[in-house]
């Protein structure tokens, strides 16, 4: 009889580990899981997917987003954690449900603790579990990726967070690792809604042409989001550094303040505290009023890798934006 | 021309609609409450709408534009904080559509909101109304001048509903009416099912796709059969059911758009001149029946009482407000002939109805035999021809069904389903068909709106059979509800060899 799959959440259907084992065991224990389940319906995963933690709570943090995940986008998912001591190899291997929309499909999930020099091999452990005709996308869930890091090599497109930059500094890396791969930025994503607000905010042919006359630009934020934020807007509009403003925040808010023909108009994008909704408004002196409200998408891990994982291509925007952000980064902190 | 704006790059910039006024007449209506404003209040949370974005309600109802507002609120259940703020500036007129004074407020009120919002002049003008109207509201509007961009690089777009027209006749002359006022570019036809994903999916399928393309044509295809099921009844509909059947209500429209998609070579661009004109091109080779030919080619069924999804159900004739003696259409089914090069020969058999066991629409594409089976006939009892079934609702997706050898000594052979679901492929959730109908209006792309030329099309194929049902002598097979048609329908292929397949 076929295991039910329960709606909604992703549940497990069967499960293996083993300690100090080797790849073709891990390999061999996937293969038994999913022949011994009377499986009512098809694999339809769409990527390998590598996430790689320092941390074990990260880990386990970032595994659960993938569950979650697994219902709307499913993969083989492979986590590994690097831990000093012996070498060796442990794995746990799982079989996933998910019912989505009234289908039910089903993934794996693969845990594996690497010890010893091995972990500094990861491509040649992660080779054998990646998905025939699939992209591969390795996500450093609790730290930036070391440039020369063999599984950037191995992966289509690498995922990472830019609020987790900590230092300035750090936008060099990531300009590293985009010069090289396939860069994907959770802030970026998440910067979505504030783009797209401002952006509409100069739609129509009585917005528009207070683009060309842009006097000072605003950013508030975080390091890492609000550096991305400004580099955006910079390298856009083609605006001078100097015009470009960063102040430091708990939430990400813009305001540009443009002329055209003589009226000055305000433009500001900016979340209210405590709310999560963005606010865009304009106001043209003389002129057209108007403002609109849109809900922040969920907050969750899960919808922002979702996001991000919708298109494993280069984002040239993105990459302008990321040098805009140094230049900018380079003025505030010479 | 606007310069581009240089933020919109790589954002939905190209999806996104620009400023502009929606002016809904038949705001009052259902289906103003049950379609649109769902389908507004996605597009404002999917943030596709500009800031400068304002609907203006136009009907009889005396209603203030609080009242208006409060309706449209109550009309989106568990809408967020943005359809809040984005129904705070709806504005409504009420008044009769034949009365000059309505279009004289309705254009106080927009050139109102041009100036507080900067929606530059732009309109689009929804009918969502009875097709009675539709002639009368379109000449107001021109006589206000609104039927022409306010400003230059602006806007004006008509949008209606179908049906267009009752017959041939008046399709054309409610084209001459709309002409008369607005060009072809400017009115946009609605047909929904033409705004649903999977039906989209069809040029996807058909035209992204290699392995596809080659085999769909007479030297593979045996025949055709789509489906376009209901399993629910005329309901309160029966008034206007009465005046149009399953012929007018489905086929003319929904199921010749399907089939024109199926049956179209490919476009040269999938933009409103390429696949339209395809269309029609396929249209054009569907074959008009001859007044002798309806008889053996379509039958017209009507439900009876019976069991759907565990309910009892009555029959047509003792719905709310038909007749006894009623022997409209709540059901079709044609073989249709599709003659050009591609298709000649290749029947393709349609059917639709009222009260069938389930809701759905498919297409589905069987295969010729192999030239030659080399496994004996006991071994092969399970083998079908191949099939190939595109799935538009509601579990949309693809199911091919093909030969695999049965696990075992023997060489058995036997047909397996292999499904593909979209759902289970893509996160993103797919928008409603109003909810891209209604963007692309906003957007001034009609690629996926009927031209003229289709509709003209669509109705010459019906005319005949309109002619033939017309006549009270033209048997009405009785089937009953939870069934699959009636038997006339199943004799229409047994007749041919073949068997409709059970979705």
């Amino acid at each position: 009889m076929a295991t039910a799959v329960g709606a909604g959440a992703a549940v497990v259907l069967a499960s293996w580990s083993g300690q100090s084992v080797r790849v073709p065991d891990v390999l061999a224990a996937l293969e038994d899981i999913r022949r011994s389940e009377p499986l009512p319906s098809t694999r339809t995963s769409v990527l390998t997917l590598v996430l790689l933690a320092d941390r074990a709570e990260e880990a386990a943090r970032a595994g659960a987003a993938l569950h979650e995940l697994g219902g709307r986008h499913p993969a083989r998912a492979i986590t590994v954690r690097t831990e000093e001591g012996e070498p060796g190899l442990d794995a746990e291997v799982r079989l996933m449900g998910a019912e989505v929309a009234g289908t039910s499909l089903w993934f794996e999930d693969v845990c594996l603790t690497v010890r010893g020099p091995a972990g500094d091999h990861l491509d040649s452990l992660l080779e054998p579990f990646t998905l025939a005709e699939l992209p591969m996308v390795a996500w450093f869930v609790d730290r930036l990726p070391d440039p020369d890091d063999p599984v950037l090599r191995a992966a289509d497109a690498v995922l990472v967070d830019a609020r987790d930059l900590g230092e300035v500094e750090c936008l060099a890396t990531l300009a590293d690792v985009a010069s090289s791969s396939v860069l994907l930025d959770l802030s970026w994503v998440r910067l979505r809604p504030w783009r797209e607000q401002l952006a509409a905010l100069f739609d129509g042919p009585a917005l528009r042409p207070f683009l060309d006359g842009v006097r000072s630009i605003e950013v508030s934020g975080k390091t890492g989001p609000s550096h991305l934020l400004a580099g955006w807007l910079s390298s856009r509009l083609g605006t001078p550094g100097r015009f470009v403003h960063l102040v430091e925040a708990e939430h990400v808010g813009v305001h540009i303040v443009a002329e055209h023909e003589g009226r000055t108009g305000h433009f500001e994008v900016a979340r209210p505290g405590g709310e999560r909704t963005v606010r865009a408004s304009v106001a043209i002196e003389a002129g057209p009023r108007s403002d609109s409200v849109v809900v922040l998408p969920e907050a969750s891990p899960a919808w922002g890798v979702a996001e991000a994982l919708s298109d494993l291509g280069r984002d040239p925007i993105y990459e302008q934006s990321l040098d805009a952000a140094l230049s900018i980064a380079a003025r505030s902190h010479p | 021309m606007e310069p581009e704006n240089p933020l919109a790059a790589g954002l939905a910039g190209d999806r996104h609609a620009p400023p502009c006024v929606l002016v809904v007449f038949g705001a009052s209506g259902d289906l103003t409450s049950r379609k649109l404003m769902p389908a507004i209040e996605q597009l404002a949370q999917r943030r596709l709408l500009s800031t400068s974005f304002a609907v203006v309600g136009v009907a009889r109802t005396e209603w203030s534009d609080e009242d208006f507002r409060a309706r449209m609120r109550e009309a989106v259940k568990d809408a967020g904080p943005e359809w809040e703020h984005l129904t705070s500036r709806f504005r409504y007129v009420a008044g009769d559509y034949a009365e000059a004074t309505t279009f004289d407020a309705l254009s106080v009120v927009l050139d109102e909101l041009d100036d507080e919002l900067g929606t530059a002049g732009n309109r689009v003008f929804y009918l969502a109304t009875v097709p009675g109207v539709f002639a009368g509201v379109a000449k107001a509007l021109g006589d206000r001048g609104l039927a022409q961009p306010a400003t230059e690089g602006g806007f004006a777009r008509l949008v209606i509903e179908k049906p267009f027209g009752h017959d041939l006749e008046s399709a054309r002359q409610l084209d001459v009416d709309l002409h008369a006022v607005f060009t072809e570019e400017q009115i946009y036809r609605i047909d929904h099912y033409l705004g649903k994903e999977t039906v989209q999916n069809l040029l996807a399928l058909r035209f992204a796709n290699a392995i596809f393309e080659p085999i769909w044509n007479r030297r593979y295809v045996d025949h055709v059969q789509i489906t376009v099921s209901e399993s629910v009844g005329v309901g309160h509909r029966g008034g206007f059911y009465e005046t149009a059947g399953a012929l007018r209500d489905i086929v003319q429209n929904h199921m010749m758009q399907v089939l024109a998609l199926t049956v179209m070579e490919p476009p040269v661009t999938i933009d409103a001149q390429g696949i339209r004109d395809e269309k029609v091109k396929a249209l054009r080779a569907i074959d008009v029946l001859s007044p002798e030919e309806v008889a053996d080619h379509v039958v017209r069924g009507q439900y009876d009482g019976g069991w759907v999804e565990g309910e009892e159900v009555i029959g047509y004739r003792e719905e709310e407000g038909i007749s006894d003696a009623s022997v409209t259409d709540t059901y079709v089914a044609m073989r249709v002939r599709v003659d050009n090069w591609r298709w000649a020969g290749v029947p393709f058999y349609v059917r639709t109805g009222k009260r069938l066991p389930k809701r759905l629409t498919e297409v589905a594409m069987q295969f010729r035999e192999v030239p030659h089976l080399p496994f004996s006939a006991g071994l092969a009892k399970g083998l079908g021809a191949n099939a190939l079934v595109l799935r538009i609702q509601p579990d949309e997706g693809i199911t091919l069904r093909f030969g695999a050898k049965v696990p075992g000594q023997a060489f058995e052979v036997r047909s397996v389903s292999m499904d593909f679901s979209y759902g289970a492929a893509f996160m993103e959730e797919s928008p409603e068909a109003y909810e891209r109908l209604l963007l692309d209006a906003m957007m001034g792309d009609p690629t996926l709106f009927i031209r003229s030329d289709e509709v003209e099309q669509a109705w010459k194929v019906c005319e005949p059979i309109l002619s033939a049902f017309a006549d009270p002598t033209f048997p009405v097979a009785r089937y009953e509800a939870g069934t699959w048609g009636p038997d006339a329908a199943d004799e229409l292929l047994r007749r041919d060899g073949r068997a409709w397949r059970r979705p």
